[in-house]
């Protein structure tokens, strides 16, 4: 197993000697931007729960801490923490504890304690790479005699280093082409140009030397300014997992496999579950749960939990059914597998995926006769237009899918894709009023020209100027979840200041989400042209959670509601809903006239609520409110409240709590 | 509890459990209190013409019993709270709370069950039909209009509250009171009260020799929801299969997941509604029975002080996250708050050509939107216009989406569907746009692909020849849930009593002897091309292949030393040992860590800190 082989081991070694926090008025020193890099470094691997580790070297100290000192050799220059994973101390030491020190010390002398202490802390570990980043502003002395051995050295250990500068390498030097030099995009950001001191001058002299050397190529591009050393670091990086290799055979009937491997290639990331713990002493071992059973009699009376067993509903019935018969009669999952049921045109299949994960198929490695099989099969359903209808099951204890198994061939490889399919039991069959059929409904040419030109003006794909190739100016799979960017950005703020309340959201997270401002300008035209031809109006808000404060609202305000279908007259039909749409104001008229036959008025309530639903409840609510303002008037208290007492009842017996609830909301109480 | 929910919602330990499931369901569980619940009368004409056999199909009466029947077993596995209830008119028995002459309630509005199944049973096939002519007996002198009154009163009977009430009448008699225009009046009356009082009554008319006119009666009579109009009337149904379609399109409520604004810019907007046509079915939830009683017992589950033992309330806990060795805390609301990026909705970011939406880019099971006017009037009419430009110019939509309120966004394809009937004028693709999730950067994972090594043209080609013997028309609903369904048929035999539960056939077993049969040499030949003819593609590999089956690699003891624990330990590197290890290495200092890694984690770190 290569289990280490993906990490990676980091010096952070930052120059901290005096010249570091002299800054010119209103700007921020290099020690506090060298710091401001690191401290976003470190965030972006602590949140990604990176496994690289991180050792911190500081030179220009006041004291001396390292392995390599003697008496007047590697002064000043303090291994600060040793190699380890990145925690929040590390981050609080970077904010607080690193001071500027008084002293200055040679960053090459520096390079070389952090080289030592690589080369040590990694004995008998494997690492992907070892990597030194050194921030400083040159402005110490500098002696060249041991620039051959450093180089070799880094040469033969393979460790890499890169140099955070405060300012470009290009600038003010007079020599060299500035092309070759740092990132071209580096201009467009202008620095402060102080002017370089000859010290610097001559520590720029030493680091062209040192990385040109180091490699002819590319050595440059690993100079980096602060400013957009912090520009790139802004995002919160991904966590990168390790991708679980799946070997299995794909099988067509009995006697045709081909070895093959699966990787998750597209999963929803999930995010980590919020432990609870205790408000005060926020610990989470101090909050227990604790789960009692009762049964369902008048006090409750609590049974064991052995006295209980595991039942199901099936549809009314409650079946017991016991984990061991459930275990010993449920379906059984023989072994894995990605079997092939058949192959079925493309086109029958799209759009109606299920699960959450995508697998990307390919022929086992290192077997020849595997790829070539394999590759006939993609090629072949490539060439007919098919998918592979497949049964997969991840192993023994897993249940078995549906799924479907496309081709997809690009230059460096071929594969299968694997996405689910959707059971008979998960589809939900539901009908639509046609569009198409109803004239009410059908946009007439200069509504569909507005729309034809909103779509040319939102267009976010076009041709390039190749004409072969095409630009996408707006790719969702290139932006990272600004959940988790949120996420991180609070959890951070929380660490370092935990009685303040969250900061507000990034601008640039909420920039990502926004159309791009090209297009954004371009459709203002087409949007107008819609908003003038598409008579679009603003009918009520969403249905909310109806509460009683609703339902009592002013009578005046209750008028007749436009919303409700019309009912056409019915020959002889008596019809309640008729009377369930007069508003209260008719409902006082027609009790004021009838009010001496309250029976009748009660057999209306009645009648709304055998109907059971809200719509009735509120107009059986309105006659109940308008007995009760009549009742007071005419001082027949008695009658509402024996009214109100069989209503009690009969809305027991009737299970119409919810209306009750309403009803005691309002403070419709006796009297 | 964290096995359990593996055991009965996910797909197995490969599969993390998904929060937004968890809230979906919650949702879906509110809902019903908050509206009621669903409710479907089947009113089964029972007079004779349903009884005579045409040519060689079942009968009209056996084709919906066992339609009825089939919604009653799948009602049980998808949605066991709709109520559903089965009446008969035109029988010579009548039983009714009315006491209407030839109508007869067989079963009440309630939940379907194992007795309520068992009795329909019996009616289905010859035998059950003679069955049912000897109990209940035929008698042609029915009224219609006494029928649904009766249905009606099953509807206010109910002592829950109904949020949806559907009546779905099975006959093949199209003038059913041609030479009684007081019968006929009556019924027209009482299916008048029926669309007053919102009772949906749908036809699910039989076949009948020369043809079911539905204009002779029944258009007066029929009262379709006004959201499922779809501008013609489905033909008259002549097999089973066809009664089915028609059924199932109708026998759950459609629901909205949501109702939201699309966003064309911030004062442009026009109102959709949100749908589930897709929604994982799983295996429900078990319930605790007291063993003496077999009754259900009712859970409480509270939360307590360790230290003190005095009860915890909501607001007495916090929520925190470990990170960098630091655990970090936040306030619940707070946690809440970091979701929050401004209000629900689809926000337009422009078009894109439909040719550039990757099938691979899969994260989620779609959801589908389809023009809402209850909130902005005129919605429909703009959603048709976008709708027929980007089927006409093969144009997708690409949105910001905010479900919720306290949901991040994420960006989404609105993908269009044409509106499509089936022969029967059945609706098989409803018109609107689909949702598809499309994944974010983080989503996404590198692999390690397998260098290519092309094949032969050859080599295709017999490929091809395979695979076009192995060619059939996938249908979304081909495929039944194996498991589901022998957890269910499971259930029915305890039910019911019965010795051995009925096997399910699974479905997603290959057919390999067919597959055999219809591939005949084509499979040695292809061998011949491409392997060698000592090789054995079902060999294990030379490699550590086994890895993931082998017991035996599993017993290795990873032994790790002390001092290496300990440095571990201090450089916080803990993490880097695997959880096999982590437990040994508790079991060996005697330390109680739980299952987790983390818990094992802080039990050795706590060990060595005071070690």
């Amino acid at each position: 197993m290569f289990w280490l082989s993906l990490e990676v081991a980091i010096v952070l070694c930052l120059d901290v000697g005096f010249t570091m926090s002299s800054s010119a008025p209103g700007e921020e020193c290099s020690l506090e931007q060298a710091k401001k890099i690191m401290t976003k470094f470190v965030q972006r691997q602590v949140f990604a729960e990176s496994k690289d580790e991180i050792a911190v070297v500081l030179f220009g100290t006041d004291g001396t801490r390292n392995d390599l000192a003697s008496r007047d050799q590697y002064q000043n220059i303090t291994v600060h923490r040793s190699l380890m994973l990145p925690d929040f101390d590390l981050l609080e030491d970077i904010q607080d504890v690193i001071k500027p020190g008084s002293e200055q010390a040679d960053f090459l002398d520096a390079i070389i304690v952090c080289m030592d202490l690589l080369q040590k802390q990694t004995i008998g570990k494997k690492y992907e790479k070892r990597h030194i980043e050194l921030f400083t502003d040159l402005s110490s002395p500098v002696s060249e005699d041991q620039l051959e051995i450093i180089i070799a050295n880094l040469k033969k250990t393979g460790i890499s280093l890169q140099f955070f500068l405060p300012f470009p390498v290009d600038v003010d030097d007079g020599g060299g082409d500035p092309s070759a030099g740092v990132h071209s995009h580096i201009h467009r950001n202008p620095f402060p140009r102080k002017g370089l001191t000859e010290q610097q001058k001559e520590g720029i002299d030493v680091v062209r030397k040192l990385m040109h050397t180091l490699d002819e190529e590319g050595g440059l591009e690993e100079i980096y300014t602060f400013r957009e050393s912090l520009e790139r670091l802004s995002m919160f990086k991904k966590i990168e997992r390790r991708p679980m290799a799946w070997p299995c055979q794909l099988t067509i009937g009995s006697n045709l496999s081909i070895r093959i491997v699966a990787y998750k290639s597209v999963k929803e990331k999930v995010k980590k579950v919020w432990t609870t713990v205790d408000a005060k002493t926020l610990r989470k071992d101090d909050v227990q749960k604790e789960t009692v059973y009762c049964l369902n009699d008048d006090v409750e009376t609590e049974v064991q939990k052995d006295d209980t067993i595991q039942g199901f509903r099936y549809g009314s019935d409650i079946v017991p059914f016991s984990k061991e018969d459930e275990e010993q009669m449920k379906y059984k999952t023989e072994a894995k597998c990605f079997s092939v049921l058949g192959f079925s045109r493309s086109s029958q299949v799209q759009h109606c995926y299920m699960g959450n994960q995508v697998l990307k198929v390919f022929a086992a490695k290192d077997d020849e006769n595997a790829a070539v099989a394999f590759s006939a099969l993609v090629h072949a359903l490539d060439e007919l237009k098919v998918v592979a209808v497949v049964r997969y099951a991840y192993d023994r204890r897993c249940n078995p899918q549906i799924g479907s198994a496309f081709p997809y061939i690009k230059d460096a490889y071929e594969c299968l894709i694997y996405v689910q399919l959707p059971y008979m039991e998960d589809l939900r069959q539901y009908i639509f009023s046609s569009l198409k059929n109803n004239k009410k409904y059908i946009p007439t040419a200069d509504q569909l020209s507005a729309v034809d030109s909103l779509i040319d003006s939102m267009n976010l794909v076009y041709e390039a100027d190749d004409g072969e190739t095409f630009e996408d100016l707006f790719k969702p799979s290139k932006i990272p979840n600004p959940h988790f960017q949120r996420l991180y950005q609070c959890l951070q703020h929380k660490a370092f200041h935990p009685n303040e309340p969250l900061p507000p959201i990034e601008e640039h997270i909420l920039e990502m989400l926004e159309m791009p401002s090209v297009v954004k300008e371009r459709c203002q035209g087409p949007l107008e042209k819609i908003k003038a031809l598409f008579p679009l109006k603003e009918v009520g808000k969403k249905k909310e959670k109806m509460t009683a404060q609703d339902i009592f609202k002013d009578s005046s305000e209750d008028g007749p509601n436009p919303k409700k279908p019309k009912i056409e007259d019915e020959e002889g039909s008596f019809s309640i809903m008729k009377l369930a749409e007069g508003n209260v104001t008719s409902v006082s008229m027609f009790l004021q006239i009838s009010f001496l036959k309250e029976e009748q008025l009660i057999n209306r309530i009645d009648q709304f609520l055998e109907n059971k639903g809200s719509q009735y409840y509120m107009k059986g609510i309105n006659c109940i409110r308008v007995f009760r303002e009549e009742a007071v008037k005419l001082s027949k208290v008695q009658c509402f409240n024996d009214f109100l007492q069989a209503l009690k009842s009969k809305v027991e017996d009737k299970a119409l709590a919810d209306f009750w609830e309403i009803m005691i909301q309002g403070r419709m109480a006796f009297f | 509890m964290s096995d359990w929910v593996s055991y009965y919602r996910g797909e197995g330990p490969q599969e993390d459990e998904e929060e937004e499931q968890d809230e979906e369901r919650a949702e879906a569980v509110a809902d019903y209190r908050f509206l009621g619940r669903d409710s479907l009368v089947f009113l089964v004409d029972a007079s004779k013409g349903m009884f005579e056999p045409d040519g060689d199909g079942a009968t009209p009466f056996d084709m919906a019993i066992q339609c009825i029947w089939s919604v009653y077993t799948s009602k049980i596995i998808s949605s066991d709270r709709d109520l559903l209830g089965v009446v008969f008119y035109g029988t010579e028995e009548n039983k009714n709370s009315a006491d209407f002459k030839h109508v007869y309630v067989l079963q009440e509005l309630d939940n379907p069950g194992a007795k309520r199944v068992l009795e329909l049973d019996q009616y289905r096939g010859d035998k059950g039909q003679v069955l049912f002519r000897d109990t209940f007996g035929h008698n042609a002198d029915y009224s219609l209009g006494e029928a649904l009154w009766a249905c009606s009163n099953l509807f206010s009977d109910v002592r829950v509250r109904l949020s949806h009430k559907r009546i779905m009448l099975f006959t093949n008699e199209d003038d059913p009171h041609a030479n009684d225009s007081v019968k006929a009046k009556m019924a027209r009356t009482r299916a008048g009260d029926l669309r007053d009082t919102g009772i949906i009554l749908d036809l699910m008319h039989l076949k009948k020799p020369g043809g079911f006119d539905i204009s002779l009666f029944y258009r007066d009579i029929v009262n379709i929801a006004e959201d499922e109009d779809l501008g013609i009337q489905p033909e008259q149904s002549e097999k089973l299969e066809h009664l089915m379609k028609k059924v199932r399109a109708k026998e759950t409520k459609k629901r909205t997941l949501a109702r939201l604004n699309l966003y064309l810019n911030k004062d442009l907007s026009l109102s959709v509604g949100v749908y589930n046509l897709l929604h994982k079915a799983y295996k429900p939830y078990p319930v605790k029975l007291y063993r003496e009683t077999n009754e259900l017992v009712k859970i409480k589950t509270r939360m307590f002080n360790a230290q003190t033992g005095s009860l915890l309330l909501p607001s007495d806990t916090k929520r925190a996250q470990t990170y960098g060795n630091r655990q970090i805390v936040l306030e619940k609301e707070e946690t809440e708050e970091l979701r929050r990026f401004g209000s629900a909705g689809l926000y337009l970011i422009g078009f894109k050509p439909l040719s550039v939406l990757k099938q691979h880019h899969h994260i989620r099971p779609s959801q589908f939107i389809y023009p809402e006017e209850s909130l902005i009037s005129g919605s429909t009419t703009l959603f048709n216009a976008l709708l027929m430009k980007c089927l006409e110019r093969e144009m997708m939509i690409l949105c910001r989406y905010t479900a919720r309120q306290n949901t991040p966004p994420r960006f989404v394809a609105l993908v269009p569907q044409e509106e499509e009937v089936d022969e029967q004028k059945v609706q098989i693709a409803p018109p609107g746009f689909h949702i598809i999730f499309l994944p974010y950067a983080d989503d996404k994972r590198k692999v390690d692909f397998t260098e290519k090594l092309p094949a032969s043209r050859e080599q295709v080609d017999k490929m091809k020849e395979i695979v076009q013997k192995l060619r059939f028309k996938y249908r979304i609903d081909s495929f039944e849930n194996p498991v589901l369904q022998q957890h269910f048929r499971n259930l029915e035999a305890l039910a019911l009593g019965l010795l051995e539960p009925e096997q399910a056939e699974d479905l997603t077993m290959p057919k390999v002897e067919e597959m055999n049969r219809r591939l005949g040499n084509l499979v040695e030949e292809f061998k011949q091309l491409v392997y060698p003819p000592d090789y054995n593609p079902n060999g294990k590999s030379v490699k550590q292949n086994q890895a993931s089956d082998g017991p035996a690699k599993k017993r290795v003891k990873v032994e790790i030393s002390k001092d290496e624990l300990r440095s571990h330990v201090q450089k916080g590197t803990l993490g880097k040992l695997t959880v096999p290890v982590l437990k040994d290495a508790c079991r060996l200092y005697g330390l109680k860590g739980g299952g987790k890694k983390q818990e094992l984690m802080d039990a050795l770190t706590e060990y060595f800190n005071e070690h």
